[in-house]
């Protein structure tokens, strides 16, 4: 059986894969670029070479492509070794027409042009714009630059190969000495008197590879992480399962143990540290905090992440509404073709008929005239102000557990065993919890994975009526500013999730009833 | 055996009269063709059916209105948005009010909203596209769906490409997809009806590549195919009557479906530029808990309930009266 759910995962992995270049191939292939200026007011506003210029920086910044100035090249020249600073200022401005160069920036730009073009990318020289013969036109100056579309299948490859990362020893690149792994009782975070076992690399990419702390799920370990793509626009530069996860809202501050010895008052989650190379010389508060280029560190705030708010919204939701709606099912099917039956039916065609968005702000309304809280507030967080959400979520639940369970019993109550266990003389009690609710709990077993999975995709419509800071928050966000990166992020994370619930329901009905087997030969 | 033969009895032998025997009557061709039963149409028994039951033809009396509405109410009154666009006095009146400022008109039913302009013109007007869009896109994904679900169901070698077509699509939310889409071509009518098409009729044809192979492997159909019938008139002919009930029913509760879908596009902002039922609520939600504002936002979402109530009801009735089995006198 094990090969078999084996088996399901590699061909659900493939389909992911497949997916994701389907996406990308629409997200960077059939997607006019030009979509991103429509509401760009920036660039409507700009002129000539400019407005070139400016198109191509944003679709880099949106990784369209790879784009290279004239001037980036020199500078490159200069960080080799090749070329001395003072000659690269003589040589950095082009003349306004290639005919006008002067004879070494005319060999350099044919460096450049033939460096670059060797690379596959395309050389645009962009001639000043005249207004007069003598005077430059509103943003006209002359431009050099290469640009290349990035290729989906490089890609593709790019995005899976960075997809899971381990961290070693050898990760950092900068002169580290001792690199190595160093196990300890007493977390210095703690000030290092409290016990609470931790380890911690130097070398490594992250800091602390293994760590407690109060929040969920207490322990915590960094050898092996996922990425997901950076974001571009939503939250620059920022990783996209970061960016769900991190939490959000306010600092906390509270006594901080810094590596130096200083103890002060600071929101650092000194847990979170990363390498980067360099840092800690950059500023006098990076020296005066940290003993080593560990400077990259998260804050801790006082709510909880995009990931969280979506999930404790729905998970609830959906807990409740099978704790509902399943018993209404049965005493529905109790009362067949009574009022109450009928009254069942009516509350389901009205909740499979009326548009959800009329219907969420009927409830939210609802809630408003019972002076509930009716939207998210970050600020100041309450109980209560979950509940609105979650009784949307189970009164429209309810209406699908009933449906089915209804159905269920109605078929099963006239079913040769059921009579016959009724002739045996049982009560009709034991045989509903004995043989009918058994057999009915099988396919709401198979569902409850799946729950897990729809309570984190979220309900995009309905965290936008409650304004809950959760991830369908963030795709809304990310597709209204075309942010590519956590638009291809977020699939992958809802590919990757709906793949394991389907194949963990299967074992879950297999190991409730069994009946059922994957394996060929059982079969 | 030989005995058998010998217990035969000769009739004359019995002496009775040649009334009471057996008499062979010559073949006559006409009365061949004759059936005996009652007189049966489809369609016939499908709307005797429909009609027999009165809340049918109130909600049918009901649709009707609201079709005619949509489609004809906006010729006369064309809605201008910008009617009352600098009359500040027009703006968020309660009908009361407008029609005290303007003068009795079914016009001012629901008052006025944002920018002075009248809700109820916004609403038929909005409804009409709403509802193009809504069967438009029940058109497409119904053609493409029963096509491709019935060779889905029939062919083996289908059924494995489809399939892992389907898991591919199916990984990724619905809302997810048609939102990408959206983004991608640019929301306008057809780019809307386009990217909720594109994935759509995958899950019609599914749910009728089960309805299909749940039926095909019946013992009428392989009694049929012993006796020679090609597969497409298995598929036409035998399985298609069966499954008319069922199509209708998922045909017409997919409009209301569809509507609804427009307007949770529109709501988070992708929805199309021009006026629908689901931008009417979006531009009108910020007037939802402002006191006395409240008739320019509930009007259409009251509206929008009502119509895909009424679309629902009207689709389960008819797919319960295209069901054969009710066709029972």
């Amino acid at each position: 059986m094990l090969k078999y759910f084996f088996k399901r995962l590699f061909r659900g992995l493939l389909s992911v894969i497949v997916a994701v270049v389907a996406i990308m191939i629409l997200l960077f292939v059939v997607m006019d670029k030009m979509t991103i200026f429509q509401e760009d007011e920036q660039y409507q506003r700009l002129l000539n070479n400019q407005k070139i210029i400016y198109r191509y920086t944003m679709w880099e910044k949106y990784s369209y492509l790879d784009y290279v100035t004239y001037n980036d090249y020199l500078n490159e020249l200069v960080r080799d070794g090749e070329l001395e600073e003072s000659f690269k200022e003589s040589i950095a401005k082009i003349g306004k027409t290639a005919a006008q160069d002067k004879p070494d920036v005319a060999e350099y730009v044919a460096k450049f042009t033939e460096y670059y073009e060797s690379k596959g990318y395309e050389v645009i020289r962009l001639d000043a714009v005249m207004a007069t013969p003598v005077r430059v036109a509103s943003g006209g100056q002359q431009h050099l630059f290469a640009a290349q579309n990035t290729p989906v299948l490089i890609r593709v490859a790019k995005f899976f190969g960075g997809l899971l990362h381990f961290d070693s020893i050898h990760y950092a690149d900068g002169d580290i000495e001792d690199r190595g792994l160093s196990f300890t009782l007493h977390d210095p975070v703690y000030g290092g008197e409290k016990f609470s076992p931790a380890i911690i690399g130097n070398g490594t990419y992250h800091k602390y590879l293994l760590y407690f702390d109060r929040y969920f799920p207490y322990i915590h370990q960094n050898f092996t992480w996922i990425t997901l793509g950076q974001s571009y626009t939503v939250n620059k530069g920022v990783e996209v399962l970061k960016t769900m996860g991190q939490r959000q809202g306010a600092y906390i501050t509270s006594t901080t143990y810094y590596p130096t010895g200083l103890v002060a008052e600071g929101a650092e989650d000194l847990h979170s540290a990363t390498y980067a190379k360099g840092t800690r010389e950059t500023t006098n508060v990076n020296m005066r905090l940290y003993s080593d280029d560990y400077t990259s560190v998260d804050l801790v705030k006082t709510s909880g992440s995009k990931v969280f708010y979506s999930f404790v919204v729905s998970i609830f939701g959906s807990i409740f509404s099978y704790l509902l709606g399943l018993p209404l099912g049965v005493l529905l099917a109790k009362n067949k073709d009574t009022w109450i039956d009928q009254l069942g039916s009516a509350y389901n065609v009205f909740m499979i008929a009326v548009p959800s968005l009329s219907y969420y702000f009927m409830i939210k309304a609802l809630g408003s005239k019972l002076g509930l809280p009716t939207s998210f507030s970050l600020d100041n967080p309450s109980v209560l102000m979950y509940l609105m959400p979650v009784v949307t979520i189970v009164l429209a639940g309810i209406a699908g557990q009933m449906k089915w369970m209804r159905r269920y019993m109605v078929d099963q109550m006239n079913s040769d065993y059921v009579k016959f266990a009724r002739a045996e003389g049982l009560s009709e009690r034991e045989i509903f919890s004995k043989y009918i609710f058994k057999n009915a709990a099988i396919p709401i077993v198979h569902g409850i994975p799946g729950m897990f999975v729809g309570a984190i995709s979220g309900s995009i419509i309905m965290e936008r009526v409650y304004i809950i800071p959760g991830v369908g928050g963030l795709f809304l966000q990310s597709i209204s500013s075309y942010d590519n990166g956590v638009i291809v992020g977020l699939a992958v994370f809802y590919g990757l999730l709906s793949i394991l619930s389907t194949i963990l329901g299967d074992i879950l009905m297999a190991i409730m009833d069994p009946r059922i087997s994957y394996t060929s030969k059982a079969r | 055996m030989g005995n058998d033969t010998d217990k035969l009895i000769d009739l004359t032998d019995t002496g009775l009269p040649d009334e009471e025997l057996f008499t062979q009557i010559p073949q006559d061709m006409s009365s061949v063709e004759k059936i005996v039963a009652p007189k049966y149409s489809y369609w016939h028994s499908v709307f005797r059916v429909f009609f027999s039951k009165k809340s049918n033809i109130v909600i049918i009396a009901l649709l009707v209105m609201v079709l005619a509405f949509a489609y004809i109410y906006p010729v006369f009154h064309p809605y201008d948005k910008f009617e009352n666009i600098l009359d500040t006095t027009a703006k968020h009146l309660t009908p009361m009010q407008a029609m005290k400022r303007f003068g009795f008109s079914i016009r001012w039913l629901f008052g006025t909203g944002e920018s002075g302009q009248s809700t109820f013109d916004a609403i038929w007007y909005g409804s009409r596209i709403s509802m193009s869009l809504a069967i438009i896109c029940t058109l497409i994904n119904f053609s493409i769906g029963l096509v491709v679900g019935a060779l889905w169901g029939f062919s083996k070698k289908v059924d494995m490409v489809m399939n892992e077509i389907r898991n591919v699509v199916w990984i990724i939310p619905g809302t997810f997809v048609t939102s990408v889409l959206i983004m991608i071509f640019s929301p306008s009518f057809w780019t809307l009806i386009f990217a909720i098409c594109i994935t759509g009729w995958l899950g019609v044809a599914y749910s009728l590549r089960t309805q299909v192979i749940i039926i095909r492997d019946r013992e009428y159909n392989l009694a049929s195919k012993c006796l020679g019938s090609s597969t497409v008139r298995i598929a036409t002919r035998n399985i298609l009557p069966y499954m008319i009930s069922y199509i209708v029913t998922v045909m017409a509760t997919s409009i209301p479906a569809y509507i609804g879908m427009e307007a949770g596009l529109s709501y988070i902002g992708l929805g199309i530029a021009d006026t629908t039922l689901g931008k009417i609520v979006n531009n009108a939600s910020s007037a939802m808990m402002v006191p006395g504002w409240g008739w320019e936002f509930w009007c259409p979402v009251m509206f929008s309930a009502f119509l895909s109530i009424v679309l629902f009801l009207v689709g389960q009735s008819l797919g319960d009266a295209a069901d054969p089995r009710t066709h029972m006198l």
